[in-house]
């Protein structure tokens, strides 16, 4: 039962899937870090992103132009996100609530609901699948389905671009600074409730890239974001929230440990091994493997 | 001289307390202004009201003639009045050269190269240059506020700059540096202060003229020794009964 190559294989395919999970949870990350609230809606703008895929490869562009559809359903639900912020996110600052956590739950649980009966309504319960004409992949002599290694790449490049914005561009550099502090930002001149519609964009695009990219994977349906957005929480759980590295190291050791899991000791208890390792993680770091103890002075 | 920075019954309260009550201040252009006055008097929500942290219950603000009151602390920061807070509020994890870009880049204008020579002139005039790339949070107390007062100087736009307790708890090199800080930009470009401090040898050495805040209400206006020597000036400070 136990090899040498199916350990490999398993690390390899742990490491692929973990690190398209983090994308789910650098989202919700990075929209905190700076919205300063957590978006429960982050696996509906998944699924519109798995949806806005499937529409572009099937009735469009067709299978091989996957590449082309997958930035370009990011791009839709980054501009979804840029509509919907300022109508349900911005009255928060603005229309001075004081219960912004509970506002901030309220409002997005109820976004999650409309967007995901609406998908419902107007597509109806039924599994798609894009289909994917990616031959398998031979890492060295393990094999690997090609759709899942070029999801896995494309989230690389997705990352490195993200990573090049935040550090190398003035927008990066406000919103690294907004991270730090509101008020900072404010009195230097920046408007912060443009920031936070352009964080807010950013952050659900990145789920969307994730979901357009496991669409031939998880295929498509209206509740598929549900599984993803429950991973995501558990990568911020075991890496701490507010964290970017926290996102990526969790995300890549929940990959593996599900992986290890539903290869050497039972492969329909997939999900949940995430959360004996989030147990794990609450009995000994409570705050995360990155989190900070203290958060506000 | 028309006053560059000015308000009229400016008010605001806080459920029953009145932070502020119908302050008028009339600063003119160039002037460095103290603000003085016991804890609690009222000077931080000033500050406040005039970068628009706070929106004003009554009364009104002006800023060259024309009225800031209400309008969003970014809105205010490019109008060219800036300020300080009396907690540093540095991005701890951005280096010096990115903590002074931020103001700098956020007016919406302005090349990154010039700001760059900008930010390096200054760390050069505060003697902060070899730490440049360092996150600010490794600054020791003093160099903190040293940076955050360079950062509204990083601001070409700048016309009023107003600073909240910028020496509070500093060792008097620094203290010095950020004197000199102050007293060359007001004489080479003529920026307008107001500098709420409970520093008395610096405010004597910086304003000409004072104002003193008690219990939300601008009480006296005059030189440091004219306000030191009104009785009720001396009562607020050392203290009458608590009644």
């Amino acid at each position: 039962m136990f090899s040498s190559e199916l350990l490999a294989q398993t690390l390899i395919a742990g490491v692929m899937i973990g690190v398209i999970y983090a994308l789910m949870a650098l989202g919700i990350t990075f929209i905190y870090s700076i919205v300063k609230m957590i978006n429960w809606a982050m696996g509906e703008f998944y699924m519109i992103g798995s949806f806005v895929q499937y529409a572009l490869v099937v009735y469009l562009l067709g299978p091989d132009l996957w590449w082309v559809a997958a930035p370009l359903s990011a791009a839709t639900v980054f501009l979804l996100g840029m509509v919907i912020e300022p109508i349900l996110i911005k009255p928060m600052f603005t229309q001075g609530i004081e219960r912004r956590d509970d506002y901030a739950t309220v409002v997005t649980i109820a976004l999650l609901l409309l967007l995901r009966n609406l998908a419902t309504a107007l597509g109806g319960p039924y599994q798609r699948n894009p289909g994917s004409d990616l031959p398998t992949v031979m890492i060295g002599p393990l094999p690997e389905s090609g759709a899942r290694f070029a999801a896995f790449l494309c989230t690389l490049l997705a990352l490195a671009l993200f990573y090049l914005l935040l550090k190398r561009t003035w927008l990066g550099l406000a919103l690294r600074a907004a991270a730090q502090s509101r008020i900072g930002v404010e009195t230097a001149g920046i408007d912060i409730l443009r920031l936070d519609q352009v964080a807010f964009g950013i952050g659900v695009a990145l789920a969307a890239i994730a979901g357009a990219l496991l669409a031939p994977v998880f295929f498509v349906f209206p509740t598929n974001g549900v599984v993803t957005t429950v991973k995501g929480f558990e990568i911020i759980v075991i890496g701490g929230l507010g964290s970017i590295p926290g996102a990526l190291v969790a995300g890549i050791l929940l990959g593996v440990v599900e992986s290890l899991g539903t290869a050497f000791i039972s492969s329909p208890y997939q999900n949940a091994y995430g959360f004996l390792l989030v147990l794990l993680i609450l009995l000994i770091r409570p705050s995360g493997l990155f989190g900070e103890r203290v958060r506000q002075a | 001289m028309a006053a560059l920075l000015e308000t009229a019954g400016l008010s605001k309260r806080f459920g029953g307390l009145v932070a502020t009550n119908g302050v008028d201040v009339a600063i003119a252009a160039g002037e460095i202004r103290g603000l003085i006055g016991p804890n609690g008097a009222g000077k931080t929500t000033l500050v406040n009201l005039l970068t628009g942290l706070y929106a004003p219950d009554a009364g009104d603000i002006r800023l060259a003639g024309e009225s800031i009151a209400g309008l969003s602390p970014h809105r205010i920061a490019r109008k060219g009045l800036l300020r300080s807070f009396q907690v540093t509020r540095l991005f701890g994890n951005l280096s010096l050269l990115d903590n002074l870009l931020l103001p700098y880049l956020a007016r919406g204008s302005g090349a990154v190269a010039e700001g760059l020579a900008r930010a390096r002139h200054f760390l050069d005039l505060t003697r902060l240059a070899p730490l440049a790339e360092a996150p600010a949070k490794s600054l020791s107390g003093g160099q903190r506020a040293l940076l955050q007062v360079v950062c509204g100087f990083m601001v070409p736009e700048l016309k009023c700059y107003v600073l909240d307790e910028p020496f509070a708890g500093i060792n008097p090199v620094i203290k010095d540096r950020i004197i000199e800080l102050i007293l060359a930009d007001n004489a080479e470009r003529g920026t307008t202060f107001l500098i709420v401090s409970h520093e008395m040898t610096v405010m004597r050495r910086l304003c000409p003229k004072i104002t003193v805040m008690i219990e939300g209400r601008v009480i006296a206006e005059g030189t440091l020794e004219e306000v030191a020597a009104r009785r009720d000036v001396v009562e607020a400070y050392l203290g009458k009964t608590l009644a």
